[in-house]
């Protein structure tokens, strides 16, 4: 009968849901059982598992600068098997909103590039930043060579000077043939493409552009655009600049762009595989962006710090540094937490962060430089100065 | 006995027929008071789309203070030299304004004759055996997300088809010379251009405007292109003498949905408009749009100036859309007005 029919098989229906909703909620929970070789992924990890809060584990609520996003969320992933008991959430929402989110308390730490300035810390009361690793933001190009390159020879790496980079950004040195840039790079004469160079910057507000406009102040005294998150670019008054939204946008518009320059943070640079400028730096030596030369920049600048453990490090003077470089910040705050289980987890965290041999492979690996040992015994004193309620933290 | 319990069964029966009448009857009187709670009802759901729109207004303009205040009209002025220095903190809004106002407006210039001849196609001639599918591809065109547009435009579309245009229009217009100043500089190689957003724009607008105006065709009564045919008109005089001037009110209606589309397109701007602060009008240069600017800038603001300046812009992007759509809906009713019966000389 076709009503029987109908019943039928709206019962299997029925049935099919319910089977289907019990299996789901049948799932074993997962019991992570501490590892005594903590993983380490060799490659940037694109989605970092989280962990289940189990009862009585601590949240903690980070987020800030997307430049250590990649090594934050691989160091948060490692730490997930030192200590399961803490679960900590780093959210990659940029240094302007990591400095705002600990300033109305809604960020336990946060991330950031670029320093607070003197009203954030008067506002903020008993905030301190603390240097974790260091980066380097190194100018990148894409050359058409004007003549074709005979098989077998390779053209070296553009280099470029503090000045001739200074003159690019300010559209004083317009074309690549350029008696500057030839000057600088007899590998590549005759080569040298006759055509206008399209200079990259960032769209958005970055830490990035921070250092790299802090390294342009620094090199030279014609750059007037100041420094800081955002400036305005005198190429794109003068027509040849295009913006990038954050590094991958600048990365695509360079390798989109014949003829073109722009500047990326290195982890970025490696992996898309771009062509990167070997700078001549304030010691007059040729140097590539590597973890020597920016270990070279920071030790440089090993007793710049000042109270509150800012520093800026472009231009240094020695042999093997970098000269663009800036170190990235965890900010915390240092007297007014209230919540000490919370408190001693995360300087736990940062203590494990900065000695740990795993966390500084990681840090490696991603193509971050680790802080030098006097340095990092600088921070780490400092770190042992976190109060809880009066209390010292442990 | 057997008669007694019958009767007081059917008494108990009709007691119980009673009850459930009277409940239904009171459930009947909860949902019968007229139409006025209804109206009512209605009536607070069209506030509260008023109401939000206000909010949205209010908190625009009181969260822009700060810039009103210090800029004043200045931050609107056409300038050939704009200046958007967060560093010293000296704003000005022209360049954003342009750019919003031109790519939107070539973009619908560029879409709308495609449009339209899509619409009549789709309703006077297309053979019904291809309608459904060639529908239904229109339709699938406008549920593309922009940001997939905007990796199409960068990585196929910008070096491939717009950097080849934009080169044909320099050599072509560059030198003429009332608009050559709009055809100036060659387009960079990448392609990241106004031109490159506004046929991207054209893209994303031609299928709201196609779907629209082919309804618009389609609602026309066959009444009318029955007295055009039996007056001798030939199928291309139908379409263009009678049923265009009858749908015109429709098609602005179409109209006014794609140019609400374009003027607030984000993503897919901003990955191809190159975002460069510069006063050039021409249209193959790098620019800059409104909303590009409050999407790349409000995260990472510097200072209260700057957050308060990228507000100003998002309150004048709102009072650009609301001018425009009331521009708009003034000549639909202008057009309008004319009544279907009017003979047309």
């Amino acid at each position: 009968m076709r009503k029987s029919l109908y019943v039928t098989m709206f019962a299997l229906l029925v049935a099919a849901l319910v089977l289907t909703a019990c299996a789901q909620t049948a799932t074993p929970t997962a019991t992570v059982a501490p590892a005594t070789e903590v993983p380490v992924a060799t490659t940037v990890p694109t989605v970092a598992p989280t962990a289940t809060l189990a009862p009585g584990s601590v949240q903690v609520n980070a987020g800030g600068a997307t430049f250590p996003l990649p090594l934050y969320q691989q160091w948060t992933y490692a730490y997930q098997y030192v200590d399961p008991s803490v679960v900590i959430n780093y959210q990659g929402t940029g240094s302007g909103a990591g400095k705002s989110g600990i300033l109305d308390g809604t960020l336990d730490f946060a991330g950031s590039d670029s320093i607070l300035s003197a009203d954030q810390y008067t506002q903020g009361k008993d905030l301190q930043m603390y240097p974790m690793v260091a980066s380097a933001v190194v100018p990148v190009y894409n050359l058409v060579p004007a003549k074709a390159v005979p098989t077998g020879t390779t053209l070296p790496a553009l280099v470029l000077d503090g000045q001739t980079l200074v003159d690019i950004y300010n559209a004083k040195v317009n074309t690549w043939n350029d008696p500057e840039i030839a000057k600088l790079n007899p590998g590549w004469d005759g080569y040298l493409p006759t055509s206008k160079i399209t200079v990259v910057h960032r769209s958005d507000g970055s830490g990035t552009t921070e250092i790299f406009t802090n390294a342009l102040t620094a090199f030279s005294a014609d750059w007037t655009a100041g420094h800081g998150q955002s400036v305005t670019w005198p190429v794109d008054k003068a027509g040849s600049g295009i913006g990038g939204a954050k590094n991958q946008g600048v990365a695509a518009a360079v390798v989109n762009t014949p003829n073109s320059i722009g500047y990326v943070e290195l982890a970025y640079a490696n992996s898309n595989g771009m062509s990167k400028v070997s700078l001549v730096n304030k010691a007059g030596k040729t140097v590539v962006a590597n973890g020597a030369s920016i270990a070279s920049a920071m030790t440089d600048f090993a007793t710049a710090f000042d109270a509150h453990l800012n520093a800026v490090i472009v231009n240094g003077a020695g042999d093997g540094s970098w000269p663009i470089t800036g170190y990235t910040y965890i900010i915390l705050h240092t007297t007014s937490m209230t919540d000490c289980a919370k408190a001693s987890k995360i300087v736990e965290y940062l203590n494990w962060a900065l000695t740990d041999p795993t966390a500084a492979k990681a840090a490696a690996t991603l193509g971050y430089s680790v802080l030098p040992t006097s340095i990092r015994d600088t921070v780490l004193a400092k770190l042992a100065e976190v109060t809880c309620n009066g209390q010292p933290v442990k | 006995m057997y008669l007694q319990n019958l009767s007081n069964l059917r008494k108990i029966m009709k007691i119980s027929t009673t009850k459930k009448n009277d409940v239904l009857k009171k459930i009947r009187q909860l949902f019968n008071h007229g139409d006025r709670p209804w109206n009512g009802l209605i009536i607070i759901m069209s506030v509260i789309v008023l109401v939000l729109m206000l909010a949205i207004g209010y908190m625009l303009w009181q969260q822009s203070a700060l810039s009103r205040v210090k800029f004043g009209w200045g931050f609107l002025v056409p300038t050939n030299n704009p200046t958007w220095d967060p560093y010293n903190d000296i704003f000005q809004a022209w360049p954003f304004i342009y750019g919003t106002l031109m790519t939107s407006f070539v973009a619908l210039l560029l879409a709308l004759p495609i449009s339209l001849g899509i619409a009549i196609f789709l309703a006077e001639l297309c053979p019904a055996w291809l309608r459904t599918p060639l529908n239904w591809l229109i339709e699938l065109l406008a549920a593309i997300p922009s940001v997939i547009y905007g990796l199409w435009g960068i990585f196929i579309f910008l070096p491939k088809v717009v950097a080849p245009i934009g080169d044909a229009l320099f050599t072509a217009f560059a030198a003429v010379p009332v608009i050559g100043p709009f055809f100036a500089g060659p387009i960079p190689q990448s392609g990241a251009s106004r031109l490159a957003a506004s046929l991207i724009l054209a893209i994303m607008i031609i299928p709201t405007i196609a779907a629209v105006s082919r309804d618009v065709f389609q609602a026309i009564p066959d009444s009318q292109r029955e007295a055009a045919l039996a007056l001798g008109s030939t199928e291309w005089e139908t379409i263009w003498q009678v049923l265009l001037p009858y749908g015109l009110s429709g098609i602005l209606g179409a109209i006014i949905l794609g140019l609400g589309r374009a003027l607030g397109e984000t993503m897919a701007v901003t990955m191809v408009i190159g975002n460069s602060i510069n006063g050039s009008i021409s249209i193959l240069k790098p620019g800059y749009t409104m909303a590009s600017i409050i999407a790349n800038e409000f995260a990472e603001a510097t200072s209260e100036l700057h957050t308060s300046s990228l507000v100003e812009i998002g309150l004048i992007l709102f009072i650009i859309t609301l001018l425009l759509n009331m521009l708009a809906r003034f000549l639909v009713w202008s057009v309008a007005r004319k009544t279907p019966s009017e003979a047309r000389a």
